[in-house]
């Protein structure tokens, strides 16, 4: 009972005590399946990044994938940086692209095949969201995805630009 | 004495000394303001039947992962502690401590401690770690990576581990006094980028596996191969190649085995073909039930036939979406073992009565009628030969359609699968319905029915069970944004289930899952 008691008291310890905390960004340079190189630096020269981690085998990855495809050119005019992290493993590559391609995601898909992404980002479950603002801090995280969780998403990228205008305005 | 004790107090006084100039020093570290501790945590609690129990006919099982990491600049030290603690004593409690130390600042990087190194596809060395699957594979040694010129080589030695959960427990699968030791070198020629993109990529590697405590004098095995890798515009192909030289265990002398990998590709808006031929000779190379290597299976399933000891095959996929409304796919997939009496390319597409091997066929289709309904229909087509021993040949056939309609405030979802199943011991159907209904950024409540049309014939029953009916109902929960609780009462049927050619027989299950998932 004791053992239970901690195993499940753990996380809890952990958790709500960074609830809403603002984490800093761990940086990255991986390549996209084009073969290009994609760091984190300097994608956040251009605008905020928004990751999500996906596989060919979650289901419920690409059904956000495909929920938020509609709101891509809404983001992609505001230089936002949309990326879409495969972590298929090197047996499955072939088909990331073709698949992504089929889907007409024009998210940047990422490939993580030895998890150094997802490891970095301590995701633990898929798919899992991330927004990172332009100070590079992680300003949102999201783990899972249920029909209808896109509108939190979009709204909070949307605040995100929204906060970034005040502050250029000074109000 | 008293010498004696004033030296025991001393030596006292410094380890107190010592313990508390080490927790001034943490914490100290962790006060910085550079110093960033994260992590992550996945906690289950099982309460079930156990069919294999007499006496005692209720079985716990507590599974605890915790990952914390620390990074300071370009330093990162990670640990996983990992517990898995069944209530019967036999096969006992396992629990290890993971450690990493890794300093990275391009083009660098070096890394001490557990680490999953993976050269091209796989046909050399694959070592990976798939925690949906419950397969740990990996070495603990040192890695050295550079960066230089558009290529990249890998140096690294390790003692290889795999922890795999078979039968409801976990077990180290290679506890061995193996070495490996391997070089990765990988070059990408980008040859034109205006008008259309040209890159070309070529690779080379070497692992060699020394035996320690194999009877054979000079017990060594060498893995060698390289890939070749061509993109132009949307069309992409690879190729890769391995060979082994081994040793045969106690008698010695050469053993001999090669592989190779050939994949292609075609990636368009709204369309995707991708097209993989494999052919392995006894490439595959380990123990009883895992490997060091595990060569690519082209079955979506995740289904092998041996792990690349004897293995022929290909995939064909077609993804399509010539209207945003719809999306089709269409799969053939296929392996086998080798069959010398028929035609090369006979071998390759049949699947023939007296081979091994799984022939996989998938039709799938999605629709979107309208923004906020989603149907998904088709139809899944498996045949498996001297997979599912005793059992030589089961065709499964199985339709099923899902419909997801999301009304805003929170959504619904309703499956019915019917699985038809024919083999030389039994005909029979499964079917099932599910539904589920969630509200965002809250909670899905499920609801699954499955039933089987008969019994499993006497023989099979000690396997399978004699259920018929696997009622379940689950609960999942975002406790927030980064934790979340599942909890599940009802059975599962269990079977096989295979991931990446690895595959496992799942015992049905009828208790409660208690799941706690956070990130931190």
């Amino acid at each position: 009972m004791r053992k239970f008691a901690f195993v499940f008291l753990i996380p809890f310890i952990f958790a709500f005590a960074d609830e809403g905390e603002i984490i800093d960004a761990p940086d990255f340079t991986l390549e996209d399946v084009d073969g290009n190189t994609v760091c984190l630096d300097s994608l956040l020269a251009d605008g905020p990044v928004f990751m999500s981690f996906w596989a060919l085998w979650c289901k419920m990855c690409i059904k956000e994938l495909d929920a938020l495809k509609p709101y891509y050119d809404e983001f992609d005019a505001l230089n936002m940086n949309l990326l879409a992290i495969s972590v298929d493993k090197a047996r499955s590559v072939p088909n990331v692209k073709p698949f992504a391609q089929s889907h007409k995601w024009k998210y940047v898909i990422v490939m993580d095949p030895d998890d150094i992404l997802r490891d970095l980002y301590n995701v633990q479950a898929m798919p899992s969201s991330f927004i990172i603002n332009q100070d590079k801090q992680i300003v949102f995280t999201h783990m899972g995805y249920k029909p209808g969780d896109e509108e939190v998403l979009i709204e909070t990228m949307r605040e995100l630009f929204n906060e970034g205008e005040k502050d250029e305005t000074g109000e | 004495m008293r010498r004696c004790v004033s030296y025991l107090m001393k030596v006292k006084r410094m380890k107190l000394a010592s313990k508390t100039l080490f927790l001034l020093t943490v914490c100290n570290l962790l006060a910085a303001s550079d110093i960033r501790v994260s992590g992550a945590n996945h906690a289950e609690y099982w309460v079930f039947v156990d069919r294999r129990l007499d006496s005692l006919n209720y079985k716990e099982h507590l599974t605890e992962k915790l990952k914390l990491k620390v990074n300071y600049k370009d330093i990162m030290l990670k640990g996983v502690f990992f517990f898995w603690d069944p209530s019967i004593a036999v096969p006992g409690s396992l629990q290890y401590f993971d450690f990493t130390a890794q300093y990275r600042k391009d083009p660098v990087s070096v890394l001490y401690g557990t680490y999953y190194p993976t050269f091209g596809r796989g046909l050399v060395l694959n070592q990976f770690l798939d925690e949906d699957f419950n397969n740990d594979n990996s070495l603990f040694g040192l890695k050295a990576d550079i960066k230089f010129f558009n290529s990249r080589l890998t140096l690294l030695t390790g003692k290889p581990r795999n922890i795999f959960f078979e039968q409801l427990s976990y077990s180290v699968k290679n506890d061995t006094t193996d070495q490996v030791r391997g070089a990765n070198y990988e070059i990408k020629l980008p040859l034109s980028k205006k008008r259309v993109n040209i890159v070309t990529s070529f690779a080379g590697r070497y692992v060699r596996v020394n035996r320690v405590s194999d009877l054979t004098p000079q017990a060594f095995t060498e893995l060698f191969g390289g890939n070749a890798g061509l993109t132009i515009g949307p069309w992409e192909s690879y190729f890769e190649y391995g060979r082994q030289w081994g040793t045969y265990p106690v008698v010695g002398g050469r053993l001999k085995g090669d592989g190779f990998l050939l994949s292609t590709g075609l990636a368009i808006p709204g369309l995707g073909i991708s097209c993989q031929y494999v052919n392995y000779d006894n490439i595959g190379f380990g123990g009883p039930g895992y490997r060091y290597n595990e060569p690519p299976t082209p079955i979506k399933s995740g289904v092998s036939v041996n792990r690349g000891i004897d293995e022929i095959g290909y995939g064909a996929t077609v993804v399509a979406s010539p209207f945003d409304f719809i999306s089709l796919e269409l799969s053939n997939n296929k392996i086998s073992t080798h069959d010398a009496s028929s035609g090369m390319f006979e071998e390759i597409i049949n699947l023939d009565e007296d081979m091994d091997g799984v022939l996989e066929q998938i039709a799938k289709l999605t629709t979107h009628p309208s923004s906020n309904v989603e149907i998904t229909t088709g139809i899944e087509r498996m045949i498996k030969q001297g997979i599912e021993l005793p059992i030589q040949e089961k065709i499964e056939t199985k339709p099923y359609i899902e419909i997801t309609c999301d009304f805003g405030l929170f959504f619904v979802d309703a499956g019915y699968e019917h699985n038809i199943v024919s083999s030389d011991t039994s005909d029979y159907y499964d079917h099932a319905v599910s539904l589920s209904i969630g509200k965002p950024e809250m909670f899905v409540l499920s609801v699954r029915y499955e039933r089987r049309s008969r019994k499993p014939p006497d023989w099979l029953i000690p396997k399978l069970g004699e259920e018929t009916s696997w009622p379940m109902v689950e609960l999942s929960l975002d406790l927030t944004r980064r934790h979340n609780l599942r909890l599940r009462v009802g059975a599962e049927k269990g079977g096989l289930v295979c991931s990446g050619g690895v595959c496992r027989f799942e015992e049905p299950f009828r208790g409660v899952k208690l799941v706690l998932t956070s990130m931190f």
